[in-house]
């Protein structure tokens, strides 16, 4: 592939690595950035999925992918790649396999496995500088089981476990793990959040991350429209706004230098992404909780203020 | 007993409406069970659920194989030989089927020869509560046909509903388009023999070599031969007056199932596009509508 930044959606690689017909949901929005993943990194890769949402991609006897694909539980996907990559690498030190024929190993897993199950396998796998990709689609919740809680649910939010009631009101009442920050931590070659909103983004982001060698490791923000219950036509729209808002900043990371690859303009208030879900609908009606509206506005103010990005 | 069984997809709430029938049959003085069954959840997904009605106490457990009633909320699922909603229904049952048709055009179109009544209880749920969930309108129409009374399937409604909708007006729209798929129903009193047809009883496979018996696990990208297009209720439908070719729908579509034709307009592959609409939305000029779609229209050839 050329290093040339592609500018707009019209440049967009026209192979399509992944064909229709899958079980995800009607407007999945992991599905979306799963399509435009595999544009960006071929057809010559291995998928290894993690249990979750994307699980139901691959039931036998169908396969949407043009690719191999390994299964995995829940807390070892990296580990699995550790195991795919040495047997790649054992094969062409042995002259069984062909340098050409070589294969990206690639980790496909939900929040529930990359924010709380699966982190001590990545840090691991990142700690070894495993040559791999790991893109992990972030609905906020365990989606494939009814929506439970996960370390990547934010504060506010309606879910399986933490419905807003009489003594907690307010929903889930604790933030949302930065795994962009743990996993930077690790100062990794190549570390970028990404949004099916903007494939642009998303793609150069891909490109570039191909010149490292060890671990590339991709977040992106993906709205979920049976568990954040909202009508399917509205994913793109709503991913869009997580970013406007400034809740999901766009960004990557070299050897552990940020840099964000887009900022708003004009940010957008946080209610706009908020009160276009239902799993946020108890903080507006029947009566507005002021103080958790707030304090989400300025937890999102506080982050744009440190990053000097904002006055 | 009369023993009901619910076929539907997942979020069209198949489930609760068994629930809702339940409760109903309780609150007119019956014995009932229900539940439902389905694998790891998604939308789309064919579900069943399941519900017995007794005077007398219920003993038998597990799944209904031989129903009495069968509710088809999404006609499509009656060409799905995974789900079969017919098998092992009763010499006698009686069928209803969500569509636009007949009940004489349904028996002809699928071959089925029970009691066949029909509603286009989608019709209903958009022009009366805005969105296609038809829970409490196929528990309606299964407590008209299980002789299940009015105020009974109101309590019922009300008690079961207000734990899921918060919104008052949308609880209510919700009561009202039950109440009037309930009275659109003839009253019917069921006479099951217990002879079930025999049409969709287990057939046996001659033996065949692995080759030609088991699927192939090497071929890839055969997720297309699925066919989700009938998850569909409503299909995009391109100007091509208005379109300016910009690839907005192609490249924003999760499925990936806008293609261009030779002239470089885009077109859906109708066989698999899901209905998101996503590309209806995010199209700059407007150039796609979104039409409902009547699957048992399009069945004998969908253009």
């Amino acid at each position: 592939m050329d290093s040339e930044n592609i500018r707009s959606i019209k440049e967009l690689p026209p192979e399509e690595n992944m064909q229709p017909g899958t079980a995800a949901c009607a407007g999945c929005g992991g599905l979306l950035t799963l399509r435009y993943c595999l544009k960006a990194l071929g057809e010559n890769i291995v998928i290894v999925n993690a249990a979750g949402c994307f699980t139901l991609l691959t039931i036998y006897p169908f396969s949407p992918f043009r690719n191999s694909w390994l299964y995995t539980a829940m807390a070892c996907a990296p580990a699995g790649a550790q195991g795919v990559r040495d047997a790649l690498d054992i094969l062409i030190k042995k002259g069984k396999l062909d340098p050409e024929e070589n294969l990206k190993v690639v980790v496909l897993a939900g929040d529930g496995s990359a924010y709380d199950m699966a982190l001590s396998s990545t840090s691991g796998a990142i700690y070894r500088n495993l040559d791999f990709y790991y893109i992990c689609y972030d609905n906020e919740a365990y989606g494939n089981t009814g929506f439970q809680h996960s370390g990547a649910s934010p504060f506010g939010s309606r879910t399986g476990t933490t419905p807003p009631g009489e003594k907690v009101p307010v929903g889930s009442q604790l933030q949302k793990k930065n795994l962009f920050d743990i996993w930077n931590s690790h100062k990794p070659p190549y570390l970028a959040t990404v949004s099916p909103a903007y494939p642009v983004d998303l793609m150069n982001k891909f490109k570039k991350a191909e010149q490292f060698k060890g671990p590339k490791l991709f977040i992106s923000h993906i709205p979920c429209p049976p568990g954040w219950g909202f009508d399917p036509s509205q994913s793109v729209k709503l991913a869009k706004l997580s970013v406007e808002t400034g809740l999901w900043p766009l960004k990557e990371s070299i050897h552990g230098e940020v840099e964000h690859t887009f900022v708003p303009k004009k940010f957008k208030p946080v209610e706009e992404y908020l009160q276009a879900q239902e799993r946020f609908s108890h903080l507006f009606k029947p009566e507005r909780q002021e103080d958790a509206l707030k304090s989400i506005q300025e937890m999102v103010d506080e982050y744009w203020r440190k990053n000097t990005l904002l006055p | 007993m009369l023993r009901l069984r619910f076929h539907g997809r997942g979020g069209q709430g198949a489930k609760v409406a068994s629930r809702v029938l339940g409760s109903a049959a309780f609150l007119d003085g019956y014995n009932a069970q229900d539940f439902p069954l389905y694998g790891a959840e998604r939308r789309g997904a064919p579900i069943t659920a399941f519900t017995r009605i007794s005077r007398d106490d219920i003993m038998e457990r597990g799944l209904v194989s031989q129903p009495d009633v069968v509710v088809v909320m999404d006609e499509t699922l009656l060409l799905d030989p995974q789900s079969s909603p017919l098998s092992g229904l009763k010499k006698g049952g009686v069928v209803f089927v969500n569509t636009p048709r007949t009940p004489f055009e349904t028996k002809e179109g699928y071959g089925i020869e029970d009691h066949v009544i029909t509603l286009d209880i989608t019709k209903v749920s958009l022009d009366m509560i805005g969105q296609p969930v038809l829970s409490s309108l196929a528990a309606a129409v299964a407590a008209k046909v299980a002789g299940i009374g009015e105020k009974a399937l109101r309590d019922a409604l009300k008690k079961e509903l207000s734990a899921i909708i918060s919104e008052k007006d949308l609880l209510d729209r919700n009561i009202e388009a039950a109440i009037y798929c309930y009275n659109s129903v003839e009253p019917i009193s069921i006479e099951t023999t217990e002879k079930v047809r025999e049409k969709e009883n287990i057939i046996s496979i001659p033996f065949e070599t692995a080759l030609v018996s088991s699927p192939s696990i090497l071929s890839r990208g055969n997720t297309p031969l699925r066919r989700t297009g009938n998850w569909r209720i409503f299909r995009p439908v391109w100007d091509y007056d208005a379109c300016t070719k910009c690839m907005t729908c192609v490249a924003r579509c999760p499925e990936g199932c806008i293609r261009l034709n030779e002239e470089g307009y885009p077109f859906a592959d109708y066989e698999n596009c899901k209905g998101c609409l996503i590309c209806a939305e995010e199209c700059p000029v407007g150039a796609i509508s979104k039409v409902r779609e009547s699957h048992s229209q399009t069945k004998e050839g969908d253009q």
